[in-house]
This record gives C-alpha cells, structure tokens and sequence, in this order.
C-alpha cells in the first residue's frame, strides 16, 4: 500500500493519477462513497473526510482503518493547525491523526506533497 | 535562477530569502505586497524593515499586478509574499476573483526581468478547518498557485523552524 498525504490543494490527487494509470471506477472518493466500497476499491482519496462520515455514521474509523488493503490511499495532512474550538472536530481532527498513523504504518511507502513536489518520506526513493 | 521558499507562519523564510541576496553584487529589490492596513501589519512591516535594513534592498511597494514592476536587468528580487498578493489580488473587488493567471504571468515577467528571483510563500491548507467559502476559494487558489509556481522555479525549500528543506533543485 501507497499513502499519499500533505496539505489541501498541494497536488496529491494529480500525483497518484500520473503515477498509477487508474480508471474512475477503480476509485473510491471519501468525500461521497459508500463506506463500504472502501474496502473493496485499490484507490482512495480524501480518507479524511470518509474518517469524518465514519463518525457520524457511528462506524469505528480506526478498526476499519487497520483492515483497510488498497494499492494506494490519499488523505489530507489536517492536523497542523489550533485544537478546534467544536468537539466533533477535535474527535475528527484526533481520529484522523490515528487513523493516518495506521495506514502510514502499514504502507510500504509514504510520499508527502508540497507545493506539487513528492517527497518520499517512508520506503524507496524513486 | 528562481527560488521559492514555503513554510508556516514566522519559520525563518524571510531571513533565509534575504540571506539567499547576501553575496548579490548587483542591484537588489525588495518587492513588498503587504498592505500597511492595521496595527499588526504596521507592527510586521517595521520589523521587516529593521531586518533588512543595511542589506542594500530598494524597497518596492506593489500590492497588486506584478506585471507592472520595473526592474533593471541582471538585478535580484525578493518578492515577499505571495500569500498578501494572492489575497489583495483575489479580493480587489467585491466578487472575488481567481488571480492565478495573472499572478503567473507577474511571476514569469519578473524572471525576464531579474537575474536571480526569490520568492516567498505561506502554507495555508494544513490544519483540515473549513472557513467558509471565501476563504476555503482562498485555501485552494494558494495550494494551486504555489504548486504551478514551483514548477517554474530552479530550487523550491520548505522552512520548518528555521531549517530548509530542500523540495527541489538546491540551496
């Protein structure tokens, strides 16, 4: 498994389409999927906010995160700014931050976008 | 040779960007887009100003269409800082408008312009909050921006408390 991560609007999702030739159905968007096609596509963005639908779905995001098995999985890096004011987003912001550590864990790779340049900061250099 | 520094909030980008010109021979400007609107901004103008002082920098106050700017040939130019022009560029008028176009275009006419451009910027799309529209607009037109400009450029280094890290190209 690949993970994909950095800051909004930093080039991730045009990293992962040049770098892996996917078709549109082969992926799952966490902004508007089903939950349950998660767990069965190979490509998968904005994990972050599928975190956020888990929690207001009443679905554990970590124990479905651990058995999460995809090629390659982009999600937002959302946790460098003040502790939110609002419960639900400090629960979502916190949530996010494990379930990014499980999946960072588990991938053979971690490549961080910034400014539209990957860095590899897990695994092979390419 | 163009070089865009990144980070956060106050990391060191502006005094590694002045330290970039140190050895510069020619002429050096200094193009601030910061509107001096406010005490804070006041406040971090001065402070800027004191920091540079001494370095040999003409200052140009442009907050807006950098495709105006004159400089002489072979000069060096720090512009400082992308995220102010985006900003006064974006919301010039009440309907907000998308400036990337017109803020690369300022960018590649610098680079024609100058011999050496350092470019400073902010990262803004990290903390996962949502604003609202305007602001969100705002979050998305930086993360383009910054993306297509690094692509123009020679050396792209991401500041972290001071420290450079080096994205592309070399310091």
């Amino acid at each position: 498994m690949i993970m994909i991560t950095g800051g909004a609007f930093q080039g991730k999702t045009e990293y992962m389409k040049k770098r892996f030739s996917y078709t549109d159905n082969e992926i799952a968007d966490g902004r508007s999927c089903d939950i349950s096609e998660l767990a069965e596509s190979r490509f998968i963005t904005h994990y972050e906010l599928a975190v956020k639908r888990m929690l207001s779905a009443s679905i554990d995001p970590l124990v479905f995160t651990e058995k999460l098995d995809c090629e390659a999985i982009e999600m937002n890096e959302i946790g460098c700014g003040i502790i939110p004011l609002d419960k639900s987003e400090r629960e979502w912001r916190e949530i996010t931050g494990r379930a990014g550590c499980i999946i960072a864990g588990k991938a053979d790779e971690v490549v961080r976008v910034c400014c539209g340049i990957p860095t590899v900061i897990k695994g092979e250099k390419h | 040779m163009t070089t865009l520094i990144t980070g956060g909030a106050k990391c060191g980008k502006s005094h590694l960007a002045e330290k970039l010109l140190d050895f510069f021979d020619g002429g050096k400007f200094y193009i601030a887009t910061m509107r001096p609107f406010g005490e804070e901004a006041f406040a971090s103008i001065k402070r800027h100003r004191r920091i540079r002082a001494g370095k040999g920098f003409k200052t140009i106050e442009k907050y807006m269409d950098l495709h105006e700017i004159d400089v002489q040939e072979k000069s060096a130019v720090l512009l400082e800082c992308m995220a102010n022009l985006c900003a006064n560029e974006m919301f010039r008028n009440e309907e907000i408008c998308d400036p990337t176009e017109l803020i690369i275009c300022g960018i590649k006419h610098l680079q024609n312009c100058a011999e050496t451009l350092v470019i400073v910027t902010n990262n803004v799309g990290s903390d996962g909050i949502d604003y609202g529209d305007k602001t969100n607009k705002y979050i998305e037109v930086m993360g383009r921006l910054n993306a297509l400009t690094a692509a123009l450029s020679d050396n792209v280094v991401e500041c972290v408390y001071g420290v450079p890290v080096v994205l592309k190209g070399k310091l």
